[in-house]
């Protein structure tokens, strides 16, 4: 299975690295998604919520960014299982457990 | 022939005369044949019956709800997910459009800028709420 960084090292947000990490995401970047989402709600507008829209996407590349320092190896293996099942969690059970417990929820 | 000659009687003067070969009971008769109904009357009664039907019911629809509640949990943990990655796909796509939409109000004033009275940029709808563009072709790059 691939890695999930590019040649620089950093996290490529793919769906399949987006959803594995998703549990992350909903916790420690949720009052930038909720912001955002309000914002939207409020004026669909694109060119309004961009200010919000870009705070959510460093939040998110940060935390990916953390995500592959910490516990890159679980990451990539997880990631690797999530791509090779589309996205279904029943599949990569051992995997998302061995992720969360290197890297836990804050 | 033969069978005169094995069944033949003294003295018979014809064919006719030969004693009977039948196909018969034998002596004494058949044993005797029972034909009436004996259909016993025990086994489980009708209450018996119905509390069975009704607890084998009732049980499998626990097991249908509890597995109901299992696929209501993973639905639920997809969506989850679903719902937290929402936000940075979108911002995403925000940035991308935002940018093409600038070249392409760039064209429309280059294009029309030799229009009378053709207030460049934005010509969408009346009610003040912003819609996203119409032109029928969302990502030409794309298709």
């Amino acid at each position: 299975m691939g890695s999930t960084g590019d040649a620089v090292g950093e996290p490529v947000p793919t769906s399949a690295v987006l959803m594995a990490a998703a549990k992350h995401i909903g916790t420690r970047c949720r009052n930038e998604n909720l912001a955002f989402l309000k914002c939207k709600k409020d004026d669909p507008n694109p060119e309004k919520c961009l200010d919000k829209g870009r705070q959510v996407t460093q939040c998110v590349l940060h935390l990916l960014r953390d995500l592959h320092q910490n516990c890159s190896k679980e990451l990539d293996s997880y990631a690797g299982c999530m791509y090779y099942h589309t996205n279904e969690f029943e599949f990569c059970r051992k995997e998302q457990k061995e992720f969360e417990k290197a890297c836990p929820f804050p | 022939m033969t069978e005169a000659v094995i069944r033949k009687k003294a003295g018979m003067a014809s064919v006719k005369d030969m004693p009977f070969l039948q196909d018969g009971p034998p002596p004494g008769g058949f044993a005797p044949v029972r034909f009436a109904r004996r259909i016993p009357n025990k086994g489980p009664s009708a209450i018996a019956i119905f509390l069975a039907t009704f607890g084998a019911f009732s049980w499998g629809m626990y097991q249908v709800g509890k597995g109901n509640k299992i696929r209501r949990a993973l639905k639920e943990e997809k969506y989850a997910a679903r719902r937290a990655i929402l936000p940075i796909l979108q911002a995403e796509e925000d940035e991308r459009f935002v940018k093409e939409w600038k070249k392409y109000l760039e064209e429309e004033a280059r294009i029309m800028k030799d229009v009378p009275g053709w207030k460049v940029g934005e010509n969408v709808y009346n009610s003040g709420r912003w819609m996203p563009p119409a032109t029928g072709e969302l990502r030409p790059d794309i298709w």
